[in-house]
C-alpha cells in the first residue's frame, strides 16, 4: 500500500515538474519558430522603414540597452549602499527586520505603480515629458529590491569565521566591508546585477508612460521631451494591432530578440546564483 | 566470560552477513572484500581509524547507501536471515524496519516527545489509543527513558538534553520493534555519564536485539562488545583486517595495522 | 569619532535615506493626488460598482474584483503544479538531476510579461474560445483566459521558493525518517511539508502579489471591460466573460485621457493606491511566515 502511494507520489510530482519545463521549452520554441524568420542583419542593424511595422528594430534595441544600462548604474550602488547597512551597519535586530521588510514590500510593488510614479514625479512634477532618463531612474527603483535581496542573501551566507578572522584582527566594520565582505560578494553582486539587467529589459508598464514611444524617436539626445524606443513597448504596440498581418513578422521576430537577451542575461547569472544557493544549503 | 563461552559453545543463527563486499563511490573503492557474520544477540564493534569506512559499512546492512548522491555501488553478497539485502524484489524501506539505526548526532523532530518516539511505528502498524501508550511506554523504557519524561510526554522533544535526545531517538528506532540495531558512534556527541547510560542500554538490549556497533572508543569497544572487527586502510582503500572476540583482539592483536592502530590510539 | 567619519558608513547611510526618501515619496504622492476623489466619493470609490468618467461616477468595486478573480484562478492552476514539481526537484531527485529542472524553470521565470502577452493574445486565447464553444461565448478575452496567463507567470515563483523552503529542512531529519523505514512520499508528508508550510505559503503570498501587480499580459487578454460585477458568487460563469482589472484599468489609454481633469486623475491614482495597498498587505502577512521561518530555524 506505501509503495503504492509512494509509486504514485513519485509519477504526480514528477509530471508537475516535467510539465513545467515543457511549458518553458514550448514558449521559448514558439517564440524561436515564428520570430526565427524574420530575424536578419537587416533586421537587426535596420531602423523602421517607411510603412507601419516594417523595416529593422535597431533602435529598439539599443533604447532597451540604454535603458537598461542607465537603470543598473543607478541601483547597483544603491542596493550596495542598503545591503550593507541591513547587514553590518545596524545593529538593533528590530530595525534590521524592519529594514527587511521595507525592502520585501518594495519588492514586491507592481511595476505599473513605478510607471505612474515615474509619470507624476519626471512628466508631471519635472516637467520632462517622456524621457529616456525618467524610464532609466523608474526601471532602476524597480530592480533596486530585487538587487538588495541578492545581495544581503549573499553576504549573509558568508561564512561567520571570515567575518571573525577579520574583526579578530582589529579591523572596523568599513575596513571588514572592504577587505571580506565586498571581494567575497562580487559573484553575487554580478548575478543580481544580471538578473536586474533581464526583468528591466522585459518590463513594459513602468516604461510606457514615463520613456517610451512607439516610433518617431531614435537616439536620446537631451533629458527633457526625449523619448525613446523600445523593444516591449514596441511589441506590446505591435501586439494590440493584431489584425495587421504586415506588422507579424517585426513583431514576432522583436519577441524573439527580446527573449533571446533576456535567456542570455539569466544563463550568465546562473552559475552564480546556483553557486550561492549551494553554499547556503551546505553551509 | 560467561558471554565467550556463549558465543563458543552454542553459537547462535548469524543474522547480518557480509561475503566479498565491496563498496564504491562513483569509480572510488570505499571498502574493498569485506567478510563478516553477525550472530543473534551479538555486540558486534567495529572499530580502526576515521575514514576508513565504519559508517558506510553501517549504511550498507539498511542500505542507506542508496540515498547517498550519487548512490554508493555495492558488490559481493550481504543477508538478512539469509536473505541477500541487494536482491532484486527487496523493498529498502521495508528492510530499514527490521534494521532500526541511531546516527552520531540525535535527530530530533520538531514535535512532542511522544510523537517522536512513535513516529515510524505509526507508519507501519494500525494502532489504537491503548496500543499506542503500551507501544510508548515499551519503548521510553527499553530507552531508560521513561522515568524521566513520563510526565512531560507532550512537551516538544527539542526541551531534552543531548544525552535524553540520543535514548529518544533510541526509543523511536526500539519502537518500531527492529531486529538489528546499527549504531554509528552513538556516544560520540555525548557527555560521559549518557555515554553510560547508553552504553548500559547496549548491554541489556542485547538479550533482544543483535547491536552492531561503530564506535571510536576503543573502551567503549572493550566494555560492551562481545566480538570486534578493525577496519584499516590498506593502500587507501578499507578493509576488514581482523576479527576476533573482544578480549584477544585487544591483548593479542594478529595483524600489524591493528597493532599500530590500537598504539597509537593508546598512546593519546 | 573614526566612526562618525567613516566614509563609506556615510554613503551607506545616505543612499538608505535616498531610497527611503523615494518610496515614501511614491506612497505620499498616490496619497496626495488621489484625495479628490476620496472627498468627492467617499468611500463609495472603493464600495461602488459603477465607473463611468463622464458622468463623474468612480467606483472599483468590479475591478477589484477583476484582479482578485484573475489572481485566484492563477495561484489555484499554479499552486498545486509548482508545489508538486518543487517536491519532485527537493524530495525525489538527487542533487544533480535537480539542476536538469530548475535551470529551465528559473528561465521561464524571466520570460517577459509582454512575450506571455503575445502568447495570450495568438495562442491562448483561441484555445479558450474553443473550449468555450458550447457556452456561446462573446471571444476569447477573459477573466479565465487572463488567469490561465497569470498561473503560467506565476508558477516558477511559486515552485522555485517552494523548493528553496523544502530544501531548508535538515537532510539528516529525512536520513532518520528514511532509517526508521518510511517511503520518500511518507518523509515529504511527515517530516519536510509541515516544516516547509511557512515558507510555501509565503511563496504562495509572494505569488498572489505578483498576480495582483501584473499588468502587460493581463491588459493584452482580459477583454478590458469595464462595470462588470457578478450577479451572484455561485456561478462560474462571470470568469468566462471579460473583465477589467486595477492594472488592466491603469495601463490603459485612459491614464491619458484623465490627465487633464484633477477629479478623474484623482480616481486613477485611487486605483495605484488601492493596487499599492492590496499588495503591501500581502507582503507584509507573508513576511509574518517568512521571519517565522527564520526564528523556528534558529532553535537547536
Amino acid at each position: 500500500m506505501s509503495r503504492l502511494l509512494d509509486r504514485i507520489f513519485r509519477v504526480v510530482t514528477g509530471a508537475c515538474a516535467f510539465g513545467a519545463c515543457a511549458l518553458f521549452l514550448g514558449i521559448a520554441g514558439t517564440i524561436l519558430v515564428k520570430g526565427l524568420p524574420a530575424i536578419d542583419w537587416q533586421f537587426l542593424l535596420l531602423g523602421p522603414g517607411e510603412q507601419f511595422g516594417s523595416g529593422g528594430i535597431l533602435y529598439q534595441t539599443l533604447g532597451t540597452l540604454i535603458l537598461v544600462a542607465t537603470a543598473l548604474a543607478v541601483s547597483a550602488p544603491l542596493a550596495i549602499g542598503l545591503s550593507l547597512i541591513q547587514t553590518t551597519y545596524l545593529d538593533s535586530v528590530r530595525a534590521k527586520r524592519r529594514l527587511r521588510l521595507a525592502i520585501y514590500t518594495a519588492n514586491g510593488v507592481p511595476s505599473i505603480l513605478f510607471g505612474i510614479f515615474g509619470l507624476i514625479l519626471f512628466g508631471q512634477l519635472l516637467g520632462w515629458g517622456k524621457s529616456w532618463l525618467a524610464g532609466g531612474l523608474v526601471l532602476g527603483a524597480m530592480i533596486l529590491p530585487t538587487l538588495t535581496v541578492a545581495l544581503v542573501e549573499r553576504i549573509e551566507a558568508l561564512p561567520t569565521k571570515y567575518l571573525a578572522a577579520a574583526a579578530a584582527a582589529g579591523l572596523n566594520r568599513s575596513q571588514i566591508v572592504r577587505s571580506v565582505i565586498l571581494p567575497q560578494t562580487r559573484g553575487g553582486l554580478l548575478a543580481g546585477a544580471l538578473l536586474g539587467l533581464a526583468r528591466a529589459a522585459g518590463e513594459t508598464a513602468p516604461i510606457m508612460f514615463t520613456a517610451a514611444v512607439f516610433s518617431g524617436a531614435t537616439l536620446p539626445s537631451g533629458i527633457r521631451e526625449s523619448p525613446i524606443v523600445a523593444l516591449p513597448y514596441h511589441i506590446f504596440v505591435l501586439a494590440q494591432d493584431s489584425f495587421n498581418p504586415a506588422a507579424h513578422s517585426q513583431m514576432w521576430g522583436a519577441a524573439a530578440v527580446l527573449l533571446g537577451l533576456v535567456v542570455l542575461l539569466s544563463l550568465l547569472a546562473l552559475p552564480a546564483r546556483l553557486r550561492s544557493a549551494e553554499e547556503a544549503h551546505h553551509g | 566470560m560467561a558471554e565467550l563461552l556463549r558465543v563458543h559453545v552454542d553459537p547462535e543463527p548469524i543474522v547480518l552477513a557480509a561475503r566479498g563486499l565491496t563498496v564504491r563511490a562513483g569509480r572510488k573503492l570505499l571498502l574493498r572484500n569485506i567478510d563478516l557474520s553477525v550472530r543473534r544477540g551479538q555486540v558486534f564493534g567495529v572499530i580502526g581509524p576515521s575514514g576508513a569506512g565504519k559508517s558506510t559499512l553501517l549504511k550498507v546492512f539498511n542500505r542507506l547507501v542508496d540515498l547517498e548522491a550519487p548512490p554508493l555501488r555495492v558488490e559481493g553478497e550481504v543477508e538478512l536471515d539469509g536473505m541477500p539485502l541487494y536482491g532484486s524484489g527487496v523493498d529498502p524501506d521495508e528492510l530499514r524496519r527490521r534494521v532500526g539505526t541511531l546516527f552520531q548526532q540525535p535527530v530530533i523532530f520538531p514535535k512532542s516527545i511522544r510523537a517522536n518516539a512513535l513516529f515510524g511505528v505509526l507508519h507501519h502498524e494500525k494502532m489504537n489509543r491503548n496500543h499506542q501508550e503500551e507501544r510508548l511506554e515499551e519503548s521510553l523504557r527499553g530507552a531508560a527513558l521513561w522515568d524521566e519524561v513520563k510526565d512531560r510526554l507532550d512537551e516538544p522533544a527539542t526541551t531534552l538534553s543531548v544525552g535524553q535526545q540520543q535514548r529518544l531517538c533510541l526509543a523511536r528506532a526500539l519502537a518500531v520493534r527492529p531486529e538489528v540495531l546499527l549504531m554509528d558512534e552513538p556516544t560520540s556527541s555525548l557527555d560521559p555519564r549518557s555515554t553510560e547510560a547508553i552504553e548500559e542500554l547496549i548491554l541489556s538490549l542485547q538479550d533482544s536485539h543483535t547491536i552492531v556497533l561503530v564506535t571510536h572508543d576503543l573502551g567503549q569497544a572493550r566494555r560492551v562488545a562481545g566480538v570486534v572487527a578493525c577496519i584499516c586502510l590498506r593502500d587507501g582503500i578499507g578493509e576488514v583486517i581482523e576479527t576476533a572476540c573482544c578480549g584477544d583482539i585487544f591483548s593479542n592483536p594478529r595483524c600489524a595495522e591493528t597493532r599500530e592502530y590500537l598504539n597509537r590510539r593508546a598512546g593519546q | 569619532m573614526t566612526r562618525r567619519l567613516d566614509p563609506l558608513r556615510l554613503a551607506s547611510w545616505g543612499t538608505s535615506f535616498l531610497v527611503g526618501g523615494f518610496f515614501a515619496l511614491m506612497l505620499m504622492l498616490f496619497v496626495l493626488q488621489s484625495l479628490p476623489v476620496f472627498f468627492n466619493e467617499g468611500v463609495g470609490y472603493v464600495t461602488g460598482k459603477v465607473w463611468h468618467f463622464r458622468a463623474e461616477t468612480f467606483g472599483v468595486l468590479p475591478m477589484i474584483y477583476g484582479t482578485l478573480a484573475v489572481s485566484a484562478i492563477a495561484l489555484l492552476l499554479a499552486g498545486p503544479i509548482a508545489i508538486g514539481a518543487a517536491l519532485f526537484t527537493s524530495e525525489v531527485l538527487s542533487s544533480r538531476k535537480r539542476l536538469w529542472i530548475k535551470v529551465p524553470i528559473e528561465l521561464l521565470a524571466g520570460v517577459p510579461s509582454v512575450v506571455y502577452g503575445l502568447l495570450g493574445i495568438f495562442l491562448l486565447r483561441g484555445w479558450i474560445y474553443q473550449l468555450l464553444e458550447p457556452f456561446d461565448p462573446l471571444s476569447g478575452d477573459t477573466l479565465l483566459t487572463a488567469g490561465v496567463l497569470l498561473a503560467v507567470m506565476v508558477l516558477p515563483t511559486v515552485m522555485t521558493l517552494s523548493d528553496d523552503a523544502l530544501r531548508s529542512v535538515p537532510a539528516s531529519q529525512r536520513r532518520a525518517a528514511r532509517g526508521l523505514g518510511l517511503t520518500v512520499s511518507q518523509t515529504a508528508h511527515r517530516v519536510s511539508l509541515p516544516q516547509a508550510a511557512p515558507g510555501i505559503v509565503a511563496a504562495l503570498l509572494l505569488a498572489l502579489g505578483r498576480a495582483l501587480g501584473e499588468t502587460i499580459a493581463v491588459f493584452l487578454v482580459v477583454g478590458r471591460q469595464d462595470n462588470q460585477w457578478p450577479e451572484t458568487f455561485f456561478s462560474l460563469r462571470p470568469l468566462v466573460e471579460a473583465g477589467q482589472t486595477l492594472t488592466s484599468k491603469l495601463g490603459g489609454s485612459e491614464t491619458f485621457l484623465a490627465y487633464g481633469d484633477p477629479l478623474h486623475w484623482a480616481a486613477m491614482i485611487g486605483l495605484a493606491l488601492v493596487l499599492l495597498i492590496l499588495v503591501a498587505t500581502l507582503t507584509l502577512i507573508g513576511g509574518r511566515f517568512t521571519t517565522a521561518k527564520i526564528t523556528s530555524g534558529k532553535q537547536p
